[in-house]
């Protein structure tokens, strides 16, 4: 990143951290919605993604932040406001152009019947693709790289279909590896997952940023995960962010009353998050 | 796509996915019943031949072989004097008809099976996206107006097809469209058009016109010469080239509007690009042949259910299978009853029950 980054201009509420780590995604004075009448889902002052690092962004229901993931990506187009990626604004990006760049896994997928492992995650070369090109060395050595890091290489014959919900999120993340962008943005990749699938998720999520230097921003739904997870903490509400910081610093009793209405007592161990939540609250 | 095969033989040393198998003896099957069945059409007629009459007719390789003679087939003009009864009668009678059953069925087939992928729905074809309809009412108010005007059917239809299309794209349009609100906005298109073509018959003046009408509403290859040959070639050798490939984006539209977008698709563009080839497949098959129904439905389906959803191999499926059914089918309500039927009635006898076979098996509609 020789970018220089933009000059930071309000971070209010994040009252943290000395060092101010450089942006990879911005997003200042951004109100998304997907009515043109009513409240935005989204409207808030100012986002930053650090570079390399881990972001994790969480919140309650209805707070915002599959919505500002989905602006982030481009697939909401913003009713106000900017989004900057790597210092360039994000809506001058042609499509696959933006997709090298960043790539996003949704929440929700619909699968074709009766294809193989092995060709969805070809498909995550879509974006490095001419119109009528076919696949290339660097296609398959993408796609071998990404099925080897999320450990699904033995599926690649299997049919999707077959696969358990785990494994189908696996292959799932395996094709936005195969993307081979600097950033990658995922919805909820634990929710529904079994306790073995979560952390092999995150482990992927872990290696990611750490060998490879992407940086992440993934939408948790479990504040603990994303606390021992993430280098970053983004806690959304009512579609604002409320704190933003390194998780020992954002994750606090107060947080929890605020933002998702908990009474808990809240303590880290050497880094170890440790929330105990006693009962529910009026926010 | 070529690189794809030979980049999957390399790494796999030769070897032939099951799938692909499959689709060899798919296409296989499929040529071989529009060989025989095409025989039957060529062979059986008023006019009565032996079976090595017909071979020897067919093989005549100073016919086959005759630059000539072609060109008088695929360009217009007159036939030359040495050619037999039999051979005027095979070459210039009956074979057309069976040539263009071929190019009706590649159509309709690979036109329904691009409108599944870009609606995302295995029930869409060119009939439920209202785009039969749309060039359905342009050629017969092109019947009943323009009179004898068999050059400007296909631009009619064409016309009729996209204009449908444009249509249903803006009824289902909202901030972007969805398969669902496509479909629904197609089945609204589909019935007024429907509708509008009934109507029209009331306008219909003379019995020779509401009979050209009603045989060409329901689909029919009677009287089809060369000259429909002509007409439809040549889309048809632009449209399905592209439309092969065009396989992979159409693959990608199928993961779902999120991930084509999130892959860098430019959805709606794509959807609209892909639906343009679709339309001008579907006019060509329904300016020579008239609203020939069911095929653009079942074609494709019934290839998936035999190569999987991959849509390289289910439009090159699509491309044989569609020429099979309509020539087979064309073959049986020509021959098979007293009356010569049209064969959009055979087509929709087979597709119904079809379905009742698909349904009764996968128990759940919804799963389609």
């Amino acid at each position: 990143m020789t970018e220089t980054p933009p000059p930071s201009e309000s971070r209010e509420r994040t009252a943290t951290g000395d060092e101010q780590p450089d942006a990879k995604l911005r997003a200042s004075d951004l109100e998304l919605r997907y009515d043109s009448v009513g409240e935005p889902i989204v409207d808030c002052e100012t986002l930053v993604v650090p570079a390399g690092e881990v972001t994790a962004l969480v919140g309650p229901n209805g707070s915002g932040k599959s919505t500002l993931l989905r602006g982030l990506a481009r697939h909401l187009s913003p009713a106000a406001g900017e989004i900057v990626l790597d210092g360039r604004d994000v809506a001058s990006l042609g499509d696959k152009e933006f997709a090298r760049e960043l790539g996003l896994l949704s929440q929700e997928h619909d699968a074709p019947g009766g294809i193989t492992v092995e060709d969805l995650v070809h498909h995550g070369r879509y974006p490095h693709r001419g119109f009528l090109e076919g696949r290339t060395e660097a296609d398959a050595l993408a796609v071998e790289d990404a099925l080897e890091m999320t450990g699904v290489s033995h599926l690649r014959d299997e049919d999707l279909g077959d696969l358990s919900g785990g494994q189908k999120q696996l292959v799932w993340i395996a094709m936005t590896l195969a993307q081979q962008t600097e950033t990658v943005l995922l919805d909820e990749p634990t929710t529904y997952l079994d306790l073995h699938h979560q952390l092999r998720v995150m482990d992927v999520i872990h290696e990611l940023n750490e060998e490879r230097g992407v940086t992440v921003c993934v939408v948790l739904h479990d504040l603990q995960q994303a606390a021992r997870f993430a280098d970053y903490l983004v806690a959304l509400r009512d579609g604002d962010v409320y704190d933003w910081g390194p998780p020992e610093d954002v994750v606090t009793e107060e947080l929890l009353a605020d933002v998702f209405g908990v009474d808990a007592s809240v303590s880290f161990e050497n880094g170890d998050p440790r929330i105990l939540p006693r009962r529910a609250v009026d926010r | 796509m070529r690189s794809e095969t030979t980049a999957a033989k390399t790494v796999d040393g030769g070897w032939v996915a099951p799938r692909d198998r499959r689709l060899l003896s798919l296409i296989l099957a499929s040529v071989a019943a529009v060989v025989a069945a095409g025989f039957v059409q060529v062979w059986f007629g008023s006019y009565e031949m032996t079976f090595s009459q017909t071979y020897r007719v067919l093989t005549n390789p100073d016919i086959v072989f005759n630059a000539r003679l072609w060109g008088a087939f695929l360009f217009g003009g007159d036939l030359p004097d040495w050619l037999s009864t039999e051979a005027v009668i095979v070459w210039n009678l009956r074979l057309p008809r069976v040539v263009v059953g071929i190019l009706v069925g590649v159509n309709l087939a690979v036109s329904g099976a691009v409108f599944q992928a870009v609606t995302r729905n295995e029930l869409a074809s060119p009939y439920i996206l209202g785009v039969s309809g749309g060039a359905g009412l342009a050629v017969l108010l092109a019947i009943a107006f323009a009179a004898s005007a068999s050059v400007v059917l296909p631009f009619a239809a064409a016309a009729g097809g996209a204009l449908a299309f444009v249509l249903v794209y803006v009824i289902a349009w909202k901030g972007g469209t969805s398969p669902v609100r496509l479909v629904l906005a197609g089945v609204i298109v589909a019935t007024v058009f429907q509708s509008l073509q009934t109507g029209l018959f009331y306008f219909l003046d003379s019995t020779a016109a509401v009979k050209t009408a009603v045989q060409w509403t329901s689909g029919s290859l009677l009287g089809v010469d060369w000259a429909q040959v002509r007409l439809a070639v040549l889309p048809t050798l632009v449209v399905t080239p592209l439309i092969v490939l065009a396989s992979r984006h159409l693959n990608v539209l199928l993961l779902g509007e999120q991930t084509a977008r999130a892959l860098g698709m430019s959805v709606e563009r794509m959807r609209f690009g892909l639906s343009a080839l679709a339309i001008l497949a579907a006019s060509t098959a329904v300016a020579v042949a008239g609203l020939v129904g069911f095929v653009g439905l079942i074609v494709p389906h019934a290839v998936r259910t035999v190569v999987g959803s991959d849509y390289k191999r289910l439009v090159l499926g699509s491309m044989f299978v569609g020429p099979a059914l309509v020539v087979v089918a064309d073959a049986v309500a020509r021959l098979a009853l007293p009356v010569q039927l049209p064969v959009g009635i055979v087509t929709g006898v087979l597709g119904g029950p079809y379905f009742l076979y698909l349904m009764r098996r996968t128990g759940d509609i919804s799963e389609f």
